[in-house]
């Protein structure tokens, strides 16, 4: 067994490893981690994460949900320490991931992974008490300088293969009948059985579609009558876009908070210098504060860094920059994710009963790979140029006018973990209300 | 407060101390305790619960909230003052403000007349202090009572006494006429068929009764007839200012009594005035008929009329405030509720708005 697999095995017990460990740890992942772009690209099959914060025991739960590394690709919104009482296990263990199976899982960074926000949202004082010095703190605040600000997911297909699994019963109210091959979202729950399904709309304008709001809640929208397609997967009949372009989606964009009145391409995030603590202002400190709101162009933001952006703005980023779907964290939503804007932008939220006060459930995103491989070659970190290639005139770019096909989207929805899961102690935490 | 814990004490087949925390209200692990103990130790829990508001009071002072020199001076010397997130900083402040608020009201109302106000497990509250400071207290002269267990009044006597900061001004108010008096009682004594006499209670006064956080604890007959107590002595207008969690029913409020029953901490009333409706009917079913209004605290935070635009500008810059969705969900998980009757509280209250309103009904419609 290697140091690394030691390491993997102790935090994986919630037990931190010692201080040497973690200097030599925070060294390899900095040299990694330097080797990645701004936009990191990753290719589908991917299984998509929001805010961890510190809640060591639900991560292990998110992995059992969600399968483990390495059988399972994931990406990390960031935000992964602060607030819960095992931000250091939580970061260090999926820091060890990422040096051990670098690409089975790809880390970027969140708001919270910074100096300033960790004094005062609890890191830093977790450090302090669990090694006596700062030193820890300081090793991993020069990790999160190296974060990615973002990730490209490509390759991913706009089918969704059905669960065999059993539909749960909630309240009479049966899942929307689906024909198979119009599958574009899946809710499960954490043992796997299936709390709802979403079908295609019938047109190809996917803007019709009446899940502007869609989350796991009861009132979700239903879906209307759904069209009979049979065609085979990857021949392009089942695909109701243009055809030409067989089944695969738009490339899918995710970043911790989202879009900047500075950023109107990916190429702009990828000229930034990441290299820093994140600053109070400008592209590098939107795209990790910034939220998505029910407005016109741009707002400000009742967080005191970052926007608020509208739907228009989204539509005419995703078109602009050939995506299909933006990906984002940032935002506690209580059903665990919801979809904004036409589906055009979804946010994920992985930390259940968030603060141990919240009552809200978690979920993570599933996106399959597009078997067909056809219309994308994957790029290397750091391409400048590719959006302009493809959708910079050309024929292709008049035919791209209206909204990409999103990917077919599998939510696996969870709770908190139980008190005392797998045997490990965990002292009851106590949350703060007013009294 | 949410401390982080020490993970070597929690390593299994250590011994270490694992059940510390229980151990707080003298529970032994035997479980032999007879009744009277048992419920001994609920009271200390909800007696402790003050040192909670306490602390998060100084943390808010301490950040710059809010201007209050007194708490320092009854918090326990060598005591460390932890430190709270902001969300919590910022729920302090808003409560402190709203109460505030409405109390200043009325002492400004028909300045000339004798008020009295009754401040129901005050614990270590300051606002005595506070407006006395600035000058509140002074036109025309207050009857100031808090109530509280033994513990709490024996405690804060102490620290009134030995404190010059304290009982310079409690020297001075009673020169100028105002009487500040603690009275160790336990409220549900007030209940009973004969109850003790609260000591310089003048039932011919507009009186103003307070409960932040208090009545809640007491199971909700017995916080009924609390405030019956009260609207049966006192002759003369009456009014009542209530802090308490509301919504017990959604996710959050399901996660917060579970949490806090967990600590021993059991919100008795919550469930009987789950909603600010139900909260506005309480005053009315209590005879406060005069008027009634509640908002929840998010409302309070939003609104120019309780937190004024540059004021909350002011508060805004003092933290970098993450948590906005969280700060949404809690605040909306505590209100404050006022009734009145008498011509005076309406002078003072009349023109405030604390009817219902279209959103409070659809976040009100669950039920149980």
């Amino acid at each position: 067994m290697s140091d690394l697999d030691k390491s993997i095995a102790q935090l994986r017990a919630c037990r931190p490893i010692p201080e040497t460990q973690v200097r030599e740890l925070c060294y390899k992942a900095r040299e990694l981690l330097i080797e990645e772009g701004n936009v990191v690209c990753v290719d589908a099959p991917v299984t998509i994460c929001g805010d961890i914060h510190g809640q060591f025991h639900d991560l292990m739960e998110l992995f059992r949900v969600g399968g483990d590394v390495p059988e399972t690709c994931y990406l990390f919104m960031g935000d992964f320490v602060d607030r819960g009482f095992y931000s250091l296990e939580s970061f260090l263990l999926l820091l060890c991931l990422k040096v051990r199976y670098p690409d089975r899982i790809t880390l970027i960074r969140g708001n919270h992974e910074s100096r300033q926000i960790t004094t005062v949202y609890g890191f830093y004082d977790e450090c302090l008490r669990k090694y006596g010095s700062a030193n820890v703190w300081r090793y991993c605040c020069e990790v999160f300088d190296y974060l990615a600000l973002g990730a490209l997911i490509i390759g991913a297909t706009t089918e969704l293969t059905p669960t065999d699994a059993p539909i749960i019963d909630t309240n009479t109210q049966a899942p929307n009948p689906v024909d198979h091959s119009d599958l574009e979202i899946e809710i499960l729950n954490s043992s796997g059985h299936i709390i709802n399904r979403f079908a295609r709309p019938p047109e190809s304008s996917s803007n019709s579609q009446d899940l502007s709001q869609l989350s796991n809640a009861p009132s979700s929208p239903s879906q209307g009558q759904t069209p009979t397609r049979n065609g085979n997967p990857g021949t392009g009949a089942t695909s109701s876009s243009g055809g030409s372009s067989g089944n695969s989606t738009g490339a899918v964009l995710c970043v911790h908070g989202g879009l900047s009145p500075l950023v109107d391409s990916i190429d702009k995030i990828r000229l930034l210098d990441r290299k820093q603590e994140v600053p109070h202002e400008g592209a590098m400190c939107d795209l990790l504060w910034s939220d998505p709101d029910e407005i016109e162009g741009w707002g400000l933001s009742p967080r005191g860094a970052g926007f608020l952006f509208g739907a228009d703005i989204v539509k005419c980023f995703n078109q602009k920059n050939d995506l299909s779907l933006i990906c984002r964290a940032h935002q506690l939503v209580m059903e665990g994710f919801k979809e904004m804007f036409d589906n055009t932008i979804v946010t994920v939220w992985s930390a259940p009963n968030y603060c141990y006060r919240c009552g809200n459930v978690a979920a993570i995103l599933e996106l399959g790979e597009d078997g067909s491989n056809a219309g994308y070659a994957p790029r290397t970190n750091g391409d400048v140029g590719r959006v302009a290639a493809m959708a910079g005139g050309g024929p292709l770019a008049e035919q791209r006018q209206e909204q990409r096909m999103g990917p077919g989207r599998r939510y696996r929805v969870f709770e908190a973990a139980p008190q005392d899961s797998r045997g490990m102690p965990a002292k009851k935490p106590v949350a703060d209300y007013f009294l | 407060m949410a401390t982080i814990p020490n993970l070597n004490t929690l390593r299994s087949g250590r011994g270490g101390p694992r059940r510390r925390g229980g151990g707080r209200g003298g529970l032994s692990s035997d479980g032999e305790l007879d009744e009277r103990e048992s419920e001994a130790a609920r009271d200390r829990v909800v007696q402790q619960t003050d040192n909670d508001a306490s602390s998060s009071r100084l943390s808010a002072i301490e950040l710059g909230y809010l201007d209050d020199e007194f708490s320092q001076q009854l918090w326990p010397q060598g005591q460390n003052v932890p430190k709270r997130y902001p969300i919590i900083n910022r729920g302090t402040y808003v409560r402190t403000k709203a109460v505030d608020k409405l109390v200043a009201l009325f002492l400004e109302s028909e300045p000339q007349q004798r008020k009295q106000i009754v401040s129901l497990g005050a614990g270590s509250d300051t606002r005595f202090f506070r407006f006395w400071k600035q000058g509140l207290l002074h036109s025309s002269g207050v009857n100031y009572h808090e109530l509280d267990f033994e513990a709490n009044v024996n405690q804060k006597r102490h620290m009134t006494r030995t404190s010059p900061g304290l009982s310079d001004h409690v020297k001075q108010a009673e020169k100028a006429g105002s009487l500040y008096s603690l009275h160790a009682i336990d409220l549900r004594d007030l209940t009973k068929k004969s109850p003790p006499p609260v000591p310089g209670l003048d039932p011919e006064l507009p009186t103003l009764i307070l409960s932040e956080c208090c009545l809640c604890y007491l199971p909700p007959d017995l916080a009924s007839s609390v405030l019956q107590y009260f609207t049966m002595n006192i002759k003369s207008s009456l009014a009542m200012i209530v802090y308490e969690p509301i919504r017990p029913f959604d996710a959050f409020g399901k996660t917060m009594v579970s949490n806090l029953a967990s600590r021993g901490i059991h919100l008795q009333t919550l469930k009987r005035y789950s909603s600010l409706e139900a909260q506005r009917q309480r005053m009315r079913l209590a005879g406060l008929k005069g008027g009634q209004g509640a908002r929840d605290v998010y409302d309070l935070w939003e609104s120019d009329v309780w937190v004024p635009g540059d004021e909350r500008r002011r508060v805004e810059g003092l933290e970098w405030l993450d948590e906005v969705e969280e700060w949404q969900l809690l605040a909306s998980h505590y209100c404050v509720a006022w009734g009145w009757t008498g011509e005076i509280f309406e002078k003072a209250w009349g023109m405030l708005e604390g009817g219902q309103t279209a959103a409070e009904t659809k976040h009100d419609d669950m039920g149980p």
